[in-house]
């Protein structure tokens, strides 16, 4: 036996790219096998709308990336037309929401300083690999540490501000800060989006900080639309790995990892076509990772249990409406149109769209994410990412796929009356069509819930951290690592490095 | 939901109709949710019996699993650290498993009718670790405690009896064989096995024959000095024959409350039952090898000579420079052997390489005083009694 290359890179989604290229910079011979028969995965036009901005940190160590952002301002819709637009800049949003309460926007920079601030001290472990306690080792001490020492140096007073929200629901917070249920609703949202979590559930506070470290440290000024879309960036992406001669073979889906001596050799694709290399990573889900590649007779038990256990149900679903015109949203401007639109007018309603979901059940009044394509061109487009729309709901997506769509239109109808006359096409990507065509279990954004007991050293599970396998040469640089899901490309960045120390 | 909140009142095994009969001191104890006697006249004379004649002990509320599936050998062999691929059928093995970490969860054994048929028999009950286990095998783990009587049969003359209830040829049947009979008109499987160190069996079969079991071998063994023993009886077999026992000489790993008290099969003496060769995985293969590659063992579990005839139940072991090195886990005056002997966790290299120059200090009760003796004890194969009947084949046959 051979090894053929150095590294194999399961999927090419944009984390196994970003992965590929590192380790290809450092003169690894990196093969990527993808199923699907493009790259990109979940970074796609009928999964993606809106991302935050690659870090600096991820771009410069694939030595540029040359992707153009463009910033997105987040435009709370109301029924009355009294809708609220805010920009992510102090001034301007402080002077927007006065229009409605001032004492809302004084509140609203209070809220959002020390939001920031407690987003800043968990961002530099957000970035970096997460320590992992049972090595005993000082880096890993050291990294523990550290996240004390930036928590405990916001001051005192913050400090002890930081313990009592860190397990908080957003529905609390925001009720005692604001008296505008619009604003509430908006900020709700975004605490809530891509989670099965309601603004209720205890730990929605910390998944709006997790939001807000990878969004520039803020609540509505780091969501970005990229210039040419989902596409343009997979294939700058492609184009770099061309240049550092990363290898992908698409259509070619990986049954499993061969293994040697208890060690990761090589792949086994479903074609029956074996290749060899030193190490192998996987950028699926922790599930297909354990139990498809490695398989449940490679596991211990105790592992099996955790797997099993790991919570992946995705709750998103994306439908894609073509128009034959551009609908009229009552009293939006064109700004308010290039913005990202959000249909979530208050906290209850949100908390009434969840609680169906807890029993895998689906809201015909969900929340909405909307963004309005080519709005000066002939073929305008909706996106809209529809939430609590439950993975295996129990109504069966087949039977009821039809009037779901129908009642999302029937929602956004009472925002832009015409919609219905405007529609050419509708296309509907529900969670199971993710698991299914995307291979990721549960087809859930961030390949398991972003939560207290799934995040840092705990992610995906306990013994897996530090995007090591249980199984030597087996590594993991998806979503399901840490810090989670979204276009950052640090799970891949960190797997790389991780790579790199054990060579 | 109606739910009943009184006290449910530990079950009955099928004998318990023979074994409260038998039972002349009442006493009894709770054991896996059975109440089962600890003795049912003195001690001393049901262990007499065992290493004399033939002892009969109800095993019932041992935990029984059956495991049955396409996968049931991979699987078996997938749960335990012992290489069980080339078990044959009608056999039985000797086994441990561990957790990922690789301690000890418990012992037991495990019976191959065929490849896609086995029955595990352990101590602590582990259904949902064999059913979290069986994730991607075909199998299904089904608990069968209750639906299975079992019957200790154990001594010098349990054989014969066994031969006299109608089991023939038993002689034949080597150790760790099992044998399936019909006697009396219902299916008993027969396995020579036992906790006694000495000639035994052990008997399966459908609770409804419990009754008619108990009284045909009571039967039959009239004459060959039968008698049923208790817990505090097997005890003492059990330590003369060194057998280990979960939760008294080591802790199970799922009951530890500390993690430093759980022990690795090397720390316990049953590194002979680890097959890191083994093809397959297992679970706590990796641990394993892990430690044994490292040599990183912290303790280990020895037999103990003990100078002196008082018993050094709970005694601490020292070095010669009295420091502390370990703990005496089971102890007893052995009238068979006329020895005093012991089964003790040591502080590695006690016990491994430092076998001379320790002491136990004893505390014998006197009569509300204590007396308290230094003894020197030497360290020894923990097979204290392993009499050549025990493996004989043809087994010994008494009219």
């Amino acid at each position: 036996m051979s090894d053929n290359y150095d590294v194999i890179v399961i999927g090419a989604g944009h984390n196994g790219l970003v992965c590929a290229n590192i380790l290809a910079k450092k003169n690894r011979k990196v093969l990527i096998c993808e199923a699907r028969d493009n790259c990109g995965g979940l970074l796609e036009e009928s999964i993606t709308n809106f991302v935050p901005q690659i870090p600096m940190s991820v771009s410069s160590s694939l030595g540029g990336l040359p992707v153009k952002y463009k910033a997105k301002s987040s435009i709370a819709l109301s029924e009355s037309g009294q809708h609220i637009r805010l920009v992510g800049n102090q001034h301007i949003d402080h002077k927007v929401i006065s229009g409605f309460s001032s004492k809302d926007a004084d509140r609203y920079v209070e809220f959002h300083d020390k939001m920031s601030s407690f987003s800043k001290a968990l961002g530099s472990f957000m970035m970096a690999s997460p320590p992992r306690i049972m090595n005993n080792t000082f880096s890993d001490y050291f990294k523990l540490f550290k996240l004390g020492m930036n928590v405990r140096m916001l001051g005192k007073k913050k400090f002890n501000e930081f313990a009592r929200m860190i397990g908080l629901n957003i529905a609390d917070e925001l009720e005692d800060n604001f008296e505008n249920t619009l604003l509430q609703g908006l900020i709700a949202h975004d605490a809530v989006l891509g989670s099965n979590l309601g603004p209720r559930s205890p730990g929605s506070l910390i998944n709006l900080l997790f939001r807000m470290a990878t969004h520039d440290n803020s609540i509505f000024g780091g969501i970005y639309e990229i210039d040419g879309g989902s596409k343009a960036f997979v294939d700058t992406l492609l184009d770099i790995s061309n240049k550092n001669k990363v290898e992908i073979k698409t259509s070619s889906s990986v049954k499993r990892c061969i293994t040697e001596n208890d060690k990761a050799v090589g792949v086994e694709l479903h074609n029956g076509e074996k290749i060899y290399a030193k190490k192998i990573i996987s950028n699926a889900d922790p599930r297909s990772t354990y139990f498809s590649l490695l398989g449940t007779e490679n596991l211990d038990t105790d592992v099996k249990r955790r797997i099993k256990h790991h919570r992946s149900k995705g709750k998103v679903a994306k439908l894609s409406l073509s128009l034959n015109k551009q609908p009229e949203f009552i009293n939006c401007d064109k700004d308010d149109l290039e913005s990202r639109m959000v249909i979530a007018p208050s906290i209850d309603y949100i908390e009434e769209a969840f609680n169906p979901s807890k029993f895998d059940k689906l809201s015909m009044e969900p929340i909405l994410e909307m963004k309005l394509k080519n709005s000066d061109q002939s073929n305008p487009a909706l996106d809209i990412q529809v939430q609590y729309a439950s993975y295996g709901a129990q109504e069966g997506w087949d039977n009821i796929k039809d009037n779901y769509v129908d009642a999302v239109i029937k929602l956004i109808e009472k925002y832009a009356p015409d919609i219905q006359s405007c529609i050419e096409t509708k296309a509907i990507v529900t969670p199971d069509d993710i698991e299914k065509n995307f291979h990721v279990t549960g087809g859930h954004w961030h390949h398991g819930e972003i939560q207290i007991d799934q995040l840092f050293m705990l992610r995906p599970i306990p013994g897996a951290s530090q995007y090591r396998t249980h199984l030597d040469g087996l590594y993991m640089c998806g979503a399901g690592t840490h810090p989670g899901g979204g276009l950052t490309g640090i799970p891949g960045r960190n797997a790389a490095q991780a790579i790199l120390e054990d060579a | 939901m109606n739910r009943d909140l009184r006290f449910t009142a530990l079950k009955k095994t099928p004998f318990h109709s023979r074994t409260s009969l038998a039972s002349r001191t009442n006493k009894y104890y709770n054991w896996n949710g059975f109440t089962v006697p600890t003795e049912y006249s003195t001690t001393e004379l049901e262990y007499t019996a065992a290493r004399n004649g033939t002892s009969v002990m109800d095993l019932t509320p041992m935990c029984k699993y059956m495991i049955n599936g396409s996968d049931a050998n991979r699987f078996v062999d997938y749960l335990v650290t012992r290489d069980l691929s080339q078990m044959e059928d009608n056999t039985v093995a000797y086994i441990i498993w561990c957790n990922e970490d690789g301690k000890v969860m418990d012992d037991g054994t495990i019976f191959k009718f065929s490849d896609t048929k086995f029955m595990l028999c352990c101590a602590v009950k582990i259904y949902n670790w064999l059913h979290d286990s069986a994730e991607g095998f075909d199998v299904s783990c089904e608990d069968a405690t209750d639906t299975t009587a079992a019957l200790a049969i154990q001594g010098p003359t349990s054989c014969s009896t066994l031969k006299n209830y109608g089991a023939d040829d038993l002689e034949l049947l080597k150790p760790f064989g099992m044998k399936q009979y019909n006697i009396n008109g219902y299916d008993v499987l027969i396995s020579r096995t036992g906790f006694t160190g000495d000639l035994g069996y052990e008997l399966w079969t459908n609770p409804a024959n419990a009754e008619n079991m108990w009284d045909s071998i009571m039967e039959a063994g009239k004459e060959l000095k039968i008698r049923p023993f208790g817990m505090h009886a097997l005890e003492m077999t059990r330590i003369e024959a060194g057998f280990i026992q979960t939760n008294t000489d080591f802790m199970a790993a799922e009951d530890s409350l500390r993690p430093v008290r759980m022990r690795s099969p090397y720390e316990i003496g049953m590194g002979w039952l680890v097959h890191l060769n083994k093809e397959s995985y297992f679970v706590g293969k990796r641990a394993l090898k892990k430690e044994k590659e490292t040599g990183n063992s912290e303790r280990c579990l020895v037999g103990l000579d003990i100078d002196g005839d008082k018993p050094a139940v709970g005694s601490v072991i020292y070095n010669e420079k009295k420091e502390d090195i370990g703990i005496v886990t089971a102890a007893m005056w052995s009238p068979t052997m006329k020895r005093n002997v012991a089964l003790a966790s040591l502080k590695r290299p006690y016990g491994i390489k430092i076998k001379e120059n320790i002491f136990a200090e004893i505390y014998h009760p006197e009569e509300l005083e204590y007396k308290k003796i230094w003894a020197k004890c030497k360290v020894v194969k923990r097979q204290f009694f392993s009499p050549e009947r025990r493996n004989k084949v043809p087994a010994d046959l008494y009219e």
